[in-house]
């Protein structure tokens, strides 16, 4: 479904990203770890067409996508979820689905009855501003806004970062439901959460894929996980 | 003094109209620009020669000129705006005031550069209050309160203003939606020159129409802007009132300064943090206490 092969990504002079090749299966869970600093974040908005590689082939649904436009993408079924959790944060609930339903023609009773079967609490919510749920909604609110209409690939970038343990439980159970559905990239620093949803995992660091595990018994071992980082 | 006021409330209404545009481009794009006096003043321009050709009919000839603008500021946005975006602030000012000085041109070229009257297409007046007012007056600020309501509702309501108010803030969130933002951003800049010109037209049997109304106007939009806040549609409004009546009534009392107090407005609202800041700094010196 995807694949990426030996890219480059610099900001100007700034190398961040150095011969990165990677795969990804049709319904696919893979995670990318690393250290602050790794280019876990740089590689993840390069795959959703935020920024350019200087160099590599990303391939996606057998076609060459590098130099897209994110909203090319998006269009294409690579949806991306950013990190700072930010949501339209004037806009209500439901305008937020609205708008996710509008850009893939979708209707919008079916975008939100998907959201709130993923979230109940948010049959209540529909119509409160987006800029005032928790951090933990507001992530789940992203990642029902991403659903909508049925993409292939989902890019996530640290889904539980900042959330309280009794939220990240919510998030965990939202990334199972989606195993083996949708084929999806996560960027993400809670071990235990990678080592229970894992297919395979990516250890970035310094800009580089140090090492790929998909043998589940390594990927189940936390404390192994924790030493490679 | 009601005729004051009221005075103030058409100019207000007029500057509204223009500086929407103007508060929209600088919201979605960050970009200021000077050619929006441009289309304004063609805008008016072109109503003038339309007006015999239309049957004298003020509101055809209203229409058909704001009409015939949308392609010519859709061109502006497309081929300079657009290519303008993230370039910095410099460019922006640079390429849109050239934009400017040749429509200021044309103008001259094509309808020569003289003043041009218009005159009341209404002509009665009315009394309020005890005071007697032009209908017309009272008619450029009823346009302007239904343009305020349509905008807000527009955009609370529709889905292509709820697009716009997200990306004003989360670009990038609407594009990750499969969203290309720059169309959008080009409807609201066509919609908001189309209110410039509606504007001009309006505001033209209240002055008269010369060459340079374009540059007139922009400075006054922008005190309107800065003071409502860049991209604030309701602060706006309020703003393009408050300083309306700020021009009408230093305008009755000291009529050279009408203009040049808005400007003194403008400055205070800039200088608001630093001299709250200052007199914090004061107070805190003196040991008074906190100053809030």
């Amino acid at each position: 479904m995807l694949r990426v092969d030996a890219i480059d990504v610099a900001y100007g002079y700034a190398h961040v990203v150095h011969r990165v090749s990677l795969g990804v299966e049709p319904g696919e869970m893979v995670f990318v770890v690393g250290r602050n600093g790794a280019g876990k974040t740089t590689l993840l908005k390069t795959l959703a067409g935020f920024l350019s590689p200087v160099r590599g082939v990303i391939d996606f649904d057998g076609r060459q996508v590098q130099g897209m436009t994110a909203e090319a993408l998006a269009r294409q079924g690579m949806r991306f979820v950013n990190q700072d959790k930010k949501v339209f944060a004037d806009l209500t609930v439901k305008d937020n689905m609205e708008l996710a339903a509008y850009a893939c023609g979708e209707s919008l009773d079916q975008a939100v009855e998907r959201l709130i079967g993923m979230y109940p609490k948010f049959a209540s919510f529909l119509e409160k501003k987006a800029g005032n749920l928790s951090g933990g909604q507001r992530e789940i609110l992203l990642i029902g806004r991403a659903l909508v209409g049925e993409p292939r690939l989902l890019l996530i970038d640290e889904p539980t970062e900042g959330l309280a343990a009794i939220v990240i439980e919510d998030i965990f159970r939202i990334l199972r439901g989606m195993k083996h559905k949708i084929s999806s990239v996560i960027v993400e620093q809670n071990l235990s959460v990678v080592s229970r949803l894992a297919d395979r995992i990516l250890i970035m660091k310094e800009g580089e894929i140090a090492r790929e595990i998909a043998d589940p018994a390594e990927i189940a071992d936390v404390a192994a996980l924790e030493s490679w980082l | 003094m009601f005729d004051t006021i009221l005075y103030g409330l058409t100019i207000g209404a007029i500057l509204y109209l223009f500086s929407t545009g103007l508060s929209i481009t600088f919201g979605t794009m960050h970009i200021i620009n000077f050619a929006h006096g441009m289309i304004y003043a063609i805008g008016v321009y072109l109503f003038i020669s339309l007006l015999p050709l239309l049957w004298g009919s003020f509101p055809l000839s209203l229409a058909v000129a704001v009409a015939a603008m949308l392609p010519l500021a859709y061109l502006v946005e497309r081929f300079v705006i657009r290519r303008l975006y993230g370039d910095g602030i410099d460019y922006a000012i640079i390429a849109t005031y050239a934009i400017l000085l040749i429509g200021t041109d044309l103008i001259k070229l094509v309808w020569g550069s003289g003043p041009k009257p218009v005159s009341d297409p209404i002509g009665i007046p009315i009394q309020i209050l005890g005071t007697t007012v032009q209908t017309y007056r009272v008619v450029v600020f009823i346009c302007a309160v239904a343009v305020f309501v349509a905008l807000r509702m527009f955009f609370s309501r529709h889905v292509i203003g709820k697009i716009v108010v997200a990306a004003l803030k989360d670009r990038d969130g609407v594009r990750s939606l499969g969203l290309d933002v720059n169309k959008y951003f080009s409807i609201v800049f066509v919609i908001g020159s189309g209110l410039a010109v509606m504007g001009g037209v309006l505001y033209a049997p209240i002055t008269v129409a010369e060459p340079y109304m374009g540059f007139h106007v922009l400075l006054l939009a922008f005190a309107v802007v800065i003071v409502g806040g860049m991209g604030n549609l309701t602060g706006t409004f309020f703003s393009a009132l408050g300083l309306g009546q700020v021009i009408a009534l230093t305008g009755r009392f000291y009529p050279a300064g009408a203009d040049t107090m808005v400007f003194v407005v403008m400055t205070l609202v800039l200088l608001k943090e630093p001299i709250v800041d200052l007199l914090r700094r004061l107070v805190g010196k003196h040991g008074i206490g906190n100053f809030s």
